[in-house]
């Protein structure tokens, strides 16, 4: 006895294998299953946010700790031991009140050379000729 | 209301909708699931986990196809799964199956030929999943080969070749089992 394939798709033999069904509380189940894991999900979600502000405060913490303690103390400038109103340029001169305090600037004058294919190198110094004293800027 | 509008409202989190899908599916699922596991509890434990991942991943459908054919795709990852688990751990013989699924007589269709049935099953069991699959696919939901290759997410060649080699090596078991006087005619 020979069964052939073309015998066994027309009987369909494969669709009358025994079927199963849905135990009747399925839906019920799955259901509940759908509830816990979102609550589940719900709480990871918070702890997982909880943690990341946490790690951040903490790492903010420590920046804060580092800045006061560490690198404040490493610093290559420190703040003048004098009052803030004082200049700490000329401690050596002594100043009568109301003086007028020499402010020293450094003057890049490299900005000031044109290029040298259009003119040649050429420095100008700019200095007071009159006798009478500047009365425009008071520094 | 259609599949597409009913998963849209899954994807917004309707809960009512989803289980109309539940329903519409349940049955389908876990007999689909059964032809792998042979295990009535595990077939239901699949199923279950299949319509939770298609609550939870209802964004990530796509109405390029059926609900259906990303149902079933889901439920075959799963039973692929399961299979690979269960070649790992040690076999049963068919008669420790056969009473252990006492349980599931409860919801079986009583089969026309009981002896050709079984040989068919026995059949079944044995094939291999790469097989099993787009021939339960095929023949037993209904699903046509383009469908199947969705599912599967293999080539339409690729399919028609497996559903063909997996129906050649059935019939051949059958003949087989027929010639061998095993099946009361």
């Amino acid at each position: 006895m020979t069964m052939r394939r073309e015998e066994m798709e027309e009987l369909g033999l494969l669709k009358k294998l025994e079927k199963v069904k849905a135990p009747p509380d399925f839906e019920q189940k799955v259901m509940a299953q759908v509830s816990l894991r979102k609550r589940s999900l719900q709480q990871k979600r918070t702890a997982f946010r909880l943690s990341l502000a946490g790690a951040f405060a903490s790492l903010l913490v420590v920046f804060v700790l580092l800045n006061v303690f560490v690198l404040q103390k490493k610093a290559p400038l420190g703040v003048s031991p004098l009052k803030k109103d004082i200049a700490p340029a000329s401690e050596n001169v002594p100043r009568a009140a109301g003086q007028l305090i020499p402010v020293i600037e450094t003057l890049d004058y490299s900005t000031e050379i044109r290029s040298r294919s259009y003119e040649p190198q050429t420095i100008y110094l700019l200095e007071q000729v009159a006798d009478t004293t500047p009365k425009g800027i008071k520094y | 209301m259609d599949e597409h509008e009913l998963i849209r409202q899954v994807q917004q989190g309707d809960e009512v909708a989803f289980s109309q899908i539940v329903a519409a599916y349940k049955d389908r699922i876990v007999n689909y699931l059964y032809q792998f596991t042979r295990d009535y509890q595990k077939a239901v434990e699949l199923a279950q986990e299949t319509f939770i991942r298609v609550y939870f991943k209802a964004n990530q459908y796509r109405p390029v196809g059926p609900l259906s054919s990303w149902i079933y795709a889901i439920a075959s990852n799963l039973a692929k799964t399961e299979m690979k688990k269960m070649r790992r751990l040690p076999t049963v013989s068919l008669d420790d199956i056969v009473a252990h699924e006492v349980d599931e007589n409860a919801y079986a269709e009583d089969p026309a030929d009981p002896g050709l049935l079984k040989n068919l099953r026995e059949a079944l069991n044995v094939l291999h999943p790469r097989y099993r699959l787009p021939v339960v696919l095929k023949d037993m939901e209904g699903f046509s080969q383009e469908e199947i290759a969705q599912i599967l997410k293999k080539p339409v060649g690729t399919i028609k070749a497996r559903i063909s080699r997996g129906r050649n090596f059935l019939k051949k078991r059958l003949e087989k089992a027929l010639a061998g006087g095993r099946v009361p005619s």
